[in-house]
């Protein structure tokens, strides 16, 4: 019997993620620098809002309540999201850096999920596998093409990299139950997925101008797994479900 | 999205007299057989002048359309919603870049027209310089004022242009969920709560008059222009748009219990044509001139979007490549 | 300006009515080739505007495999791409094509081949050819063609100029069907319409 606490806590960060980091970036669609590459990028976010509401079902299957309900009614301090998504997206290189930085891990991840122990979440993330390989082309195309082009483009990525790294740091936070999810096979755990994630990193950083900080100097910024959040996220979900909140019953 | 009509007020049709009789004979020729005329064939000042005024004016629409409706997506209510409409804006967009491209291929470059819709040089859809205040509003635009485009653009496909044919053919399959979504939407929010429904009710009281002016200026103060229905760049007059979208969505409306704030508004049976209050044209030419209630915003926002995208496509330009004019 | 969007709000639009006059930040230009189903030919699909290859192709995948389906994507810079004339009626393009083209020097390269079959189609791919130069190309498949069908106008451009899709990452297009809140069918609300008028009788 799988513990349905450890694979909960699991879902949840992962769907909270998605959720928030899928919103932040829909707050791009008709604002992008370049049409097309407005298009691309809204594509993504609507991507990730896809992927969430999918394991938000994957909670409900569990007995948890329906997605719209635990999307649209908890609050702040009920997220397990990490603080890297709620921030505020800032220009575009900061919404781009942070795509990069979380849609790296979160391709990592799905890939090791899709041997979990857990069969329908194994079957979610090899059906995804697609959506996030196009999410990283993307994000390792644009760092690369950025990260050496102009000394304004490269000086604003490397000013967002250093700002992001330690919040980034925080996708990692380990979970209370993360010997349980390792040695069920649910998933292979958080400092694996670090390792590798600092791996792909590293490599597509090297391929520009830019320069990654020394992560053995940085304080990761956790909190967010625990629902300690920055105060930007309230405001978030105030504004999500501002129109869902008039009447949660109604039909809309 | 597009809302036509006011495209060929003030157009001079002169000049014809300095293009070449023979070719402007094949030219009108070939479009009488149905044929498209592609970017490569000959033809006269004029209808290239026309053609990229009207196909760049519906592509601002959608650019500019996105803004309204994109108000609403951080705050759609559940995920079914949030993820339509996060589709549906995005496809808006998409529709911006395949008539860009499409006039492209006349001559102008894309540039050039965002520049143009930045000082305010070109015009776009006047129904989006108003304001979307609420949820329900988001609802109307979804569903009537999709609806009136797509009148517009089910007529423009049957145009002689190649390249904004294809392009309409992608617009419309696009669209086909566009459409249905606005409706369901609406109906939701007449068969839910009092609350839903007084807010569905407000939002039609106070889109009924732009969207009464949707399809520009009625025909008797219109400009008519006999050359630009023959050439099929025109496809019908401003009351024939406006009235197959009366015929088409009042009893759709009424049938959910809202009411239409224009008591005169009605199918008259001798004429087979709508009688309706005439709509305030002077009011229409005072808000597509800059003076409506969201003019300054929107254009505002396209301003702030390309100034702050400025580093992104400097850090983009390679010496390697170079505009040119698409194919087709 | 307060807007009534708060999206707008965080912008902090600038409050000037003018702006400084932007160079005009021209991109290149790329033709857009797409796969529906495999084993179907591609067909041209429209332009994209990008710095390079790679972006054309990102670009090229959102804007015209976003709603349909896809198997295969590629892209060219439309300057690369050696246009033929026009023709009309019975008339085809291949009656103005030589019968033989002498073979130039070094070594042959592989060129892909495009049709236009009817006025006010797109451009179908009708395969590969190996030669020297396009022209020797296309006088080699002259016989092939000049009895069929007329063709209208033939593209032609160099393999090693297109910027095509991997075979790995053909499963970028794999959740499109899985999409449902895109389709028509998922707003069906017939029944509420009529609950609704039933009710108010």
């Amino acid at each position: 019997m799988i513990n349905q606490e450890a694979l909960k806590e699991l879902l949840y960060k992962m769907a909270d993620d998605q959720l928030i980091l899928g919103h932040r970036n829909s707050e791009w669609t008709g604002f992008g620098p370049l049409l097309e590459e407005d298009i691309a990028f809204s594509s993504m976010a609507q991507d990730k809002v896809g992927q969430s509401q999918a394991l938000y079902q994957l909670l409900y299957d569990l007995g948890e309540s329906d997605p719209d309900t635990v999307a649209f009614m908890r609050n702040a301090d009920q997220f397990h999201n990490s603080r890297l998504v709620e921030l505020p997206n800032g220009e575009y290189d900061f919404s781009l850096v942070r795509h990069f930085l979380f849609d790296t891990a979160e391709a990592l991840r799905f890939e090791m999920l899709t041997s979990s122990s857990y069969p329908p979440l194994a079957q979610l993330a090899t059906k995804i596998k697609g959506e996030l390989r196009y999410h990283t082309m993307h994000a390792n195309i644009w760092i690369k093409q950025l990260g050496s082009a102009t000394d304004e483009s490269v000086s604003r990525l490397q000013h967002s990299l250093n700002e992001l790294i330690p919040y980034a740091l925080g996708i990692f936070e380990p979970s209370p139950h993360e010997d349980q999810i390792i040695t069920e096979g649910i998933f292979q755990g958080e400092e694996l997925l670090k390792d590798q994630w600092l791996d792909a990193v590293t490599q597509l950083i090297s391929k520009t101008s830019l320069e990654l900080p020394d992560i053995t100097l940085i304080n990761p910024v956790f909190g967010g797994r625990i629902g300690e959040h920055t105060m930007h996220l309230q405001p978030l979900l105030d504004e999500m479900s501002e129109v869902f909140k008039i009447d949660p019953t109604a039909d809309w | 999205m597009y809302g036509g009509g006011n495209t060929f007020e003030h157009i001079k049709t002169n000049g014809l007299e300095n293009e070449d009789p023979q070719k402007l004979a094949q030219f009108e020729a070939r479009i009488q057989r149905g044929e498209k005329i592609e970017p490569n064939d000959w033809m006269p000042q004029l209808y290239r002048k026309q053609l990229i005024r009207m196909i760049e004016q519906h592509a601002h629409s959608e650019i500019i359309g996105a803004l309204p409706e994109g108000t609403w997506i951080t705050r759609a209510p559940g995920f079914k919603r949030k993820l339509a409409l996060m589709a549906k804006v995005q496809d808006e967009v998409g529709h911006a870049q395949l008539l860009y491209s499409a006039a492209e291929t006349l001559g102008k470059s894309r540039e050039q027209m965002i520049d143009d819709l930045i000082n305010g040089k070109s015009k776009y859809s006047n129904i989006f310089n108003y304001p979307a205040f609420t949820w329900a509003d988001s609802c109307f635009i979804s569903w009537l004022v999709d609806a009136g485009a797509i009148v517009n653009q089910l007529a423009n496909a049957r145009g002689s242009y190649g390249p904004y044919c294809r392009a309409l053919e992608r617009i419309c399959a696009e669209e086909s969920f566009h459409l249905k979504y606005g409706h369901h939407c609406v109906i939701h929010m007449a068969t839910g709560s009092q609350k839903q429904r007084d807010m569905m009710q407000e939002a039609i009281t106070r889109w009924w008059p732009p969207m009464m002016h949707f399809f520009g200026p009625s025909d008797k103060i219109s400009v008519h222009s006999e050359i630009l229905m023959r050439w099929k760049v025109k496809m019908g007059s401003n009351d024939d748009m406006r009235n197959q979208f009366l015929d088409m969505y009042v009893p759709k409306i009424r049938e959910l219990g809202f009411t239409i704030p224009d008591e005169n508004l009605k199918k008259n049976e001798t004429t087979g044509r709508w009688d309706y209050t005439e709509p305030d044209w002077e009011e229409f030419k005072r808000v597509i001139n800059g003076d409506g209630p969201c003019n300054k915003e929107r254009l505002a926002v396209r301003r702030t979007a390309e100034e702050r995208g400025r580093w992104v496509r400097k850090a983009l330009l390679a010496p390697k490549t170079e505009y040119v004019a698409p194919l087709a | 300006m307060e807007s009534l969007d708060p999206r707008v709000n965080r912008l902090q639009l600038s409050q000037r009515e003018l702006t400084s006059k932007a160079p005009l930040d021209q991109l290149g230009t790329y033709e857009v080739f797409s796969q529906l189903r495999d084993g179907k030919p591609y067909f041209h699909v429209g332009p994209v505007h990008a710095p390079n290859r790679e972006m054309a192709f990102l670009f090229a995948k959102e804007q015209f495999s976003r709603r349909q389906t896809c198997t295969g994507l590629f892209v060219v810079e439309t300057r690369k791409i050696m246009v033929s004339r026009f023709t009309e009626g019975e008339d085809t393009v291949y009656n103005y094509i030589e019968d033989s083209v002498e073979a130039e020097e070094g070594q042959e390269n592989s060129y892909e081949l495009f049709h236009l079959k009817k006025r006010g189609k797109q451009h179908e791919h009708i395969g590969t050819i190996e030669c020297t130069s396009a022209e020797e190309g296309l006088s080699l498949v002259k016989s092939e063609f000049i009895n069929e069908k007329p063709i209208y106008n033939i593209w032609i451009v160099k393999t090693s100029d297109i910027e095509f899709n991997q075979e790995e990452d053909k499963i970028i297009w794999n959740t499109l069907p899985d999409k449902k809140f895109r389709e028509a069918l998922a707003y069906k609300a017939a029944d509420k319409i009529k609950e609704f008028k039933e009710r108010s009788l």
